[in-house]
């Protein structure tokens, strides 16, 4: 039986305004060519500055990464001619990355703890857009030049499944740092796998690359469609070829990429017109500054302080605006569990319904905590709390504020609930003689009675009491 | 200079060259590494690369968005565009 050996090669677009080496916005979607300027278009006699953005937050990655990071880091020039980059060479760093040597915990498919080790985090620049059509090819520098992250894995993954679970917690990380969005399908977050397989015990085989892969699913897919292949491969004695392969969507295939002439060589030598850039004491600070509680330590310190499940943590740690909101309003209200099903359940239904993000909506973590406490507080029913929840979607209120416009407050005093019985009784003496005589049947239509009095805000076990007292 | 690498080359560059072509640039291309190799001879050993010279400071510049008033000249100049695109040969 074979193992699967898989490494990552990660790209993020960083969250800057603007490009990496110049002052062009850093958006996409506009015209073709609008954010273009002699830097990015590789005119000869410009020169690049670099983005001090960029490059903290290249930092703050790496040091969430447990990175050694460099003292001293420099730029390369990698040479390839394509016409996606009009300079005939990208920026990157080669020799000198901004870190090297890191290692991050993921929680693997199975819900185990593993832990992947980081080769290296460099920053470069992204290429430009073309799109081949018949004769032409047509091409659109708005994207050359933009902050691009690499995060380079060790080989430490073993299945597709735990790729893209890795994945996926690396978008949550980069996501909680606030240096990208990570979407897949808008390619501000791109993936290269590398594959081979081997039998326990034996070193590494022969890899494959495998590119084109714009999904974790596709990832998952990619890589158990590489194993077969691979496998059927070596059972049949043919031998592995280290190649380039792209996914095939449509076909769940993986497909040889015709190979350029012999193999590219980069010739990879100092940028010379970057300096090396070496940090100091603020920029340290700065890096710091940017650190959080990375999202799986987060998930663990919220599910045992709260008791939640599995299910509940991975929900509330999903996004740290989701965590924060989760935390503030389980304080607030002592009652995390509680706090965990709202977001989870009824919350979700308001926002599919007015088709917002909790982010938007009107909800606060004050707001969910007085509802909880309301509730708690035996002041409203589930059934007011739900009416409650959605009044504050509507209203942009308070609950507790609506629930006294609405007069909602749950009747709790028997005070308060006798002269409501009294004129039901009074309406319907001839049940209420019925059920004295013997027929028990009818005292559900009693209660039925005194909640429809109380618009449901009558306490039921009061009712129930109140009931058995006045019939005996 | 050996042929064969400047025609691995040439081909990198998508640049097609002539057998005039390659005897003329091979030559060329060969005094330059001749020069190189000079250089190459040099006793460096002990010595700490000198990527950049006269770098004082951290030179890097704030995340500040200044389009460049150029964008629209830049497309202009192409020699072959449709709408604001560059066009080229199909490279695929």
């Amino acid at each position: 039986m074979y193992q699967t050996v898989v490494g990552l090669e990660i790209h993020i677009h960083l969250n800057t305004k603007s490009k990496a080496f110049c002052s062009c916005l850093a958006e996409f979607g506009d015209e073709p060519n609008t954010n273009v300027c002699p830097v990015c278009l590789g005119y000869p006699g410009v020169l690049p500055v670099l983005n001090e953005e960029a490059l903290t937050q290249g930092y703050t990655v790496a040091r969430a990464l447990g990175c050694n990071l460099s003292q001293r880091t420099l730029f390369d020039r990698k040479n390839y001619f394509y016409p996606d980059m009009p300079k005939n060479y990208q920026i990157t760093q080669f020799h000198d990355p901004v870190g090297r040597d890191g290692k991050i915990e993921f929680q693997a498919h199975d819900g185990t703890i593993k832990t992947i080790r980081i080769h290296d985090v460099h920053l470069e620049e992204d290429a430009g857009k073309m799109i081949h059509a018949g004769d032409m090819s047509l091409c659109d520098y708005n994207r050359a030049g933009y902050s691009l992250l690499e995060v380079v894995t060790e080989p430490d993954l073993t299945s597709g499944e735990d790729a893209e679970a890795f994945l996926l917690s690396f978008q949550r990380l980069v996501r909680y740092l606030g240096v990208s969005d990570g979407n897949m399908d808008e390619g501000s977050m791109k993936c290269d796998t590398n594959v081979s397989i081997r039998k326990a015990g034996e070193p590494l085989g022969t890899k494959v690359e495998i590119k084109n892969l714009n999904s974790t699913r596709f990832i998952k897919k990619a890589i158990e469609f590489e194993t077969k292949r691979q496998a059927t491969a070596l059972e049949t004695n043919q031998r592995i070829v280290q190649e380039t392969r792209l996914w095939n969507e449509n076909r769940d295939v993986t497909e040889s990429m015709r190979s350029k002439e012999g193999s590219l060589d980069y010739r990879y030598f100092p940028e010379p017109d970057i300096p090396p850039f070496l940090p100091d004491a603020a920029f340290w600070a700065a890096v710091e500054s940017r650190q959080v509680e990375l999202p799986l330590a987060r998930k663990h310190r919220l599910t045992a302080a709260f008791g939640l499940s599995r299910e509940q943590g991975d929900f509330v740690a999903e996004s740290r605006f989701m965590a924060d909101f989760f935390e503030q309003a389980a304080k607030e209200s002592g009652n995390g569990l509680a706090v965990a099903n709202w977001l989870m359940g009824d919350v979700q239904k308001e926002l599919n319904h007015f088709n917002l993000s909790l982010e938007a909506s009107p909800l606060t973590p004050f707001r969910l905590a007085q509802l909880q406490k309301l509730l708690d507080s035996g002041r409203i029913h589930i059934k007011i709390a739900k009416q409650l929840l959605d009044a504050v979607f509507e209203q942009n209120k308070d609950p507790e504020v609506v629930m006294r416009e609405k007069g909602l407050e749950a009747i709790t005093t028997e005070e308060q609930l006798s002269p409501i019985v009294d004129k039901v009784f009074e309406a319907h003496a001839t049940v209420v003689e019925a059920i004295k005589a013997g027929d028990a049947r009818q005292k559900g239509f009693l209660v039925g009675q005194v909640m429809k009095a109380t618009d449901g805000r009558a306490a039921p076990a009061l009712v129930n009491s109140l009931l058995a007292k006045r019939l005996g | 200079m050996d042929i064969g690498e400047l025609e691995t080359t040439a081909a990198l560059a998508q640049i097609d060259l002539g057998e005039g072509d390659l005897a003329r640039l091979g030559d060329a291309v060969s005094q330059m590494l001749a020069y190189f190799e000079k250089m190459n001879a040099l006793d460096t050993e002990g010595l700490q690369p000198t990527t950049h010279a006269l770098v004082k400071d951290n030179r890097v510049r704030p995340d500040i968005v200044e389009p460049s008033a150029l964008a629209d000249d830049l497309v202009d100049r192409a020699p072959e565009r449709e709408d604001r695109f560059f066009v080229i040969p199909n490279v695929l």
